[in-house]
């Protein structure tokens, strides 16, 4: 449905997102992935035509959109990163102004902005002005506003920053009813892994304005799968003992947090043992041994060495 | 466009306060740096000499100046009048002549004594001519007749030395301080298109099927109608309750505000092009505004600015052609010719600045 090739933006020579290749098939809902400043936001920009790319091409069922971009619109729903949105006038009145944007007609809109308030649970809040709503309660605003023209493709960019989890929860559950009961094609950027394990399943892992990984969730996976993911806390990390574990050979990488170390080590039978051993020279205690199963954000810290929210 | 236009109007209606301030303002700095409203002077005559009936003509033929107002009264409550500070003048009416009394020296005084001097000469030549005449009756009637309908009018103008005559420079700073407040309104709500583009709600109005035209279109007819509505609400008040004398030709301040509204939208919108966020449009645009009629010579009377640098500056912005406008429908009464160099000037710095304007927020969103 939508594919991209070599899709590259650069600003004043440095490439923000560099030879990005990327397709989203109707019906199913793919997962951006990558931290902050990976490229996700001007990647969806560009497919989204409101920027040009200095290069490569965003194509509609085989069309290139880049100079003609009216068909895509139509069908595409976009939900920015920020809330934008009028914060002096009611979700009301901000519905209806989009919705005349989008020239739905007058006797459609009444009844889809109320479909849509309810669809994100703010029907009896609508006469509220925006700026008195939480900031949960601002999302789903900010959502409804991208439903109103009933699009076949809805690109979400991060749309759960900074909320509670019960709006989070509220989010999610809401892309995964548009999903399975309407059908409609979801791109859904994230730096939370948990979110697009949750709503995606084929999943495209950006860092430095590059795919450094594509795939479904357990394709992902198996990029570890000859790999454990070791926790292990103690009574005192020390950067000695971080040092002495990074000397095992079988471990590839080491990551603390707080009183946990998060160990990346190829499949070993004496692994164990040569930790136990490195805590001790350290003269540190073993409090907690735990031996994980590999997720997203293990395959990211193994792919890029730092974590997703770094 | 009448979407955004619309939406824009919502949200000023819900925040009305900005708005009112700002004609407040516009209003009180007016009067502070007048010091009054434009009530006519009121001056007494009084005579020791002549009778009622002679005084009372004196005072009919006075009053033929809506700047002052005679009124007679008795000789001693109008002089203890001026002694005590409660009048600035009076004027004695005698036989032949006339005296003015007064304990002050300001301007006002001159004019009055000019008005004065002006009717006791016609007068004096109105009793030589009757004097000589076989029935002096029919030969003031007929001068007087003459008089209000001459049967030929010489009229001398100029394109340099306009008759000043009427000029008053509290309408001229009326005018100014107007367009001042009307050039912070207008810029704050054209820089909505920077706020909107920082909020993201202007990616959103570009994703929808409007057009980029009728997007800046809706931004611009909004801050012009703003704008007009704010600057007309404050001549309205001046014209009616403040006795300001703006001319007789409304219409034509209702054209050259709307031109204006228009020319200013457009520096702002050039301004607005040159930077990235609302916060710098707050440092940048309100230090600048206050330069423009300074640099202008709106504040000083026609003329008194001759540094030709500051002139050229000054003619890069509409409130100087704004200024001479107004001040030509004030003061001169002119017809529509004489009213479109400044309207061109105006509608030239518009399309120039508008142009750049929205060329610059467009690579920038690029």
């Amino acid at each position: 449905m939508i594919e991209t090739y070599k899709l590259t933006k650069a600003f004043k020579g440095k490439r923000a997102v560099d030879e990005v290749d990327f397709y989203l098939d109707e019906g199913e809902s793919v997962g951006l992935l990558g931290p902050n400043g990976a490229g996700k936001s001007t990647t969806i920009s560009m497919i989204s035509t409101l920027i040009k790319p200095t290069s490569g091409d965003v194509k509609l069922n085989g069309e290139s959109i880049v100079h003609n971009s009216s068909k895509l619109r139509k069908i595409l729903g976009v939900v920015p990163q920020e809330i934008a949105l009028y914060e002096e006038l009611s979700a009301y009145e901000n519905l209806k102004f989009f919705g005349q944007l989008y020239k739905v007609e007058k006797s459609i809109l009444e009844k889809r902005i109320q479909s849509t308030l309810e669809l994100v649970g703010l029907r009896d809040r609508q006469k509220d002005l925006v700026k008195t709503f939480s900031g949960g309660m601002k999302r789903r605003v900010n959502i409804a506003v991208a439903l109103l023209h009933n699009p076949k493709v809805l690109i979400l960019d991060e749309p759960t920053v900074g909320i509670d989890p019960q709006s989070r929860n509220h989010i999610l559950e809401m892309v995964r009813r548009m999903k399975e009961e309407q059908g409609t094609t979801i791109l859904y950027t994230s730096h939370y892994m948990e979110e697009v394990e949750q709503l995606c399943e084929r999943i495209y892992v950006m860092d430095h304005g590059k795919v450094i990984a594509t795939g479904t969730q357990s394709e992902l996976l198996s990029i570890l799968s000859n790999e454990d993911t070791i926790k292990i806390q103690v009574d005192k990390v020390t950067d000695s003992l971080i040092e002495t574990i990074q000397e095992i050979e079988q471990v590839h990488q080491v990551e603390e947090d707080k009183d946990n170390l998060k160990i990346i080590a190829k499949k070993s039978s004496n692994i164990v043992r040569e930790l136990v051993l490195a805590v001790e020279k350290e003269k540190a205690q073993l409090l907690n041994f735990q031996m994980e199963k590999p997720s997203l954000e293990d395959v990211f810290l193994h792919l890029t060495g730092r974590t997703l929210r770094d | 466009m009448s979407t955004i236009f619309f939406a824009q109007l919502k949200k000023e209606l819900r925040r009305p306060l900005f708005m009112i301030l700002l004609i407040g303002a516009s209003v009180g700095v007016t009067l502070l740096f007048t010091g009054s409203t434009q009530a006519p002077m009121q001056v007494a005559i009084f005579s020791e000499e002549v009778s009622q009936d002679v005084l009372d003509n004196w005072e009919e033929k006075l009053n033929g100046n809506s700047s002052f107002q005679f009124e007679t009264k008795e000789a001693a409550e109008a002089l203890e009048d001026v002694k005590e500070g409660r009048r600035d003048l009076a004027i004695r009416i005698n036989n032949n002549d006339y005296q003015v009394v007064t304990s002050s020296e300001f301007p006002e005084i001159a004019y009055v004594e000019q008005h004065v001097q002006k009717a006791f000469h016609e007068e004096a030549m109105m009793k030589a001519a009757v004097s000589q005449a076989d029935n002096p009756e029919n030969m003031r009637e007929e001068l007087e007749g003459y008089l209000e309908n001459p049967p030929l009018k010489i009229e001398v103008s100029s394109l340099k030395t306009d008759d000043l005559n009427n000029y008053d420079i509290k309408t001229q700073l009326a005018f100014a301080f107007a367009l001042l407040v009307a050039m912070f309104l207008i810029g704050f709500r054209i820089s909505n298109i920077l706020k909107d583009k920082v909020t993201g709600v202007r990616n959103r109005i570009l994703l929808s099927p409007i057009s980029k035209t009728q997007m800046y279109l809706g931004y611009i007819s909004y801050s012009m109608m703003i704008g007009t509505i704010q600057t007309l609400i404050v001549f309205l008040i001046f014209q009616n309750f403040m006795n300001y004398d703006l001319g007789d030709n409304f219409a034509m301040l209702v054209v050259i505000t709307i031109i204006f509204s228009f020319s200013m939208a457009s520096i702002a919108m050039l301004i607005t092009g040159m930077l990235r966020t609302p916060e710098q449009f707050l440092a940048i645009y309100p230090s600048v505004i206050p330069l423009l009629p300074v640099i202008s010579g709106a504040y000083m009377m026609p003329g008194a600015l001759t540094n030709p640098v500051l002139n050229f500056i000054g003619d890069l912005f509409p409130i100087s052609h704004a200024m001479n406008a107004f001040v030509e429908v004030a003061f001169f009464n002119p017809d529509w010719i004489e009213l479109l160099k400044p309207i061109v000037f105006m509608l030239l710095i518009g399309v120039i600045a508008m142009g750049i304007g929205i060329n610059l927020m467009e690579r920038r969103s690029a």
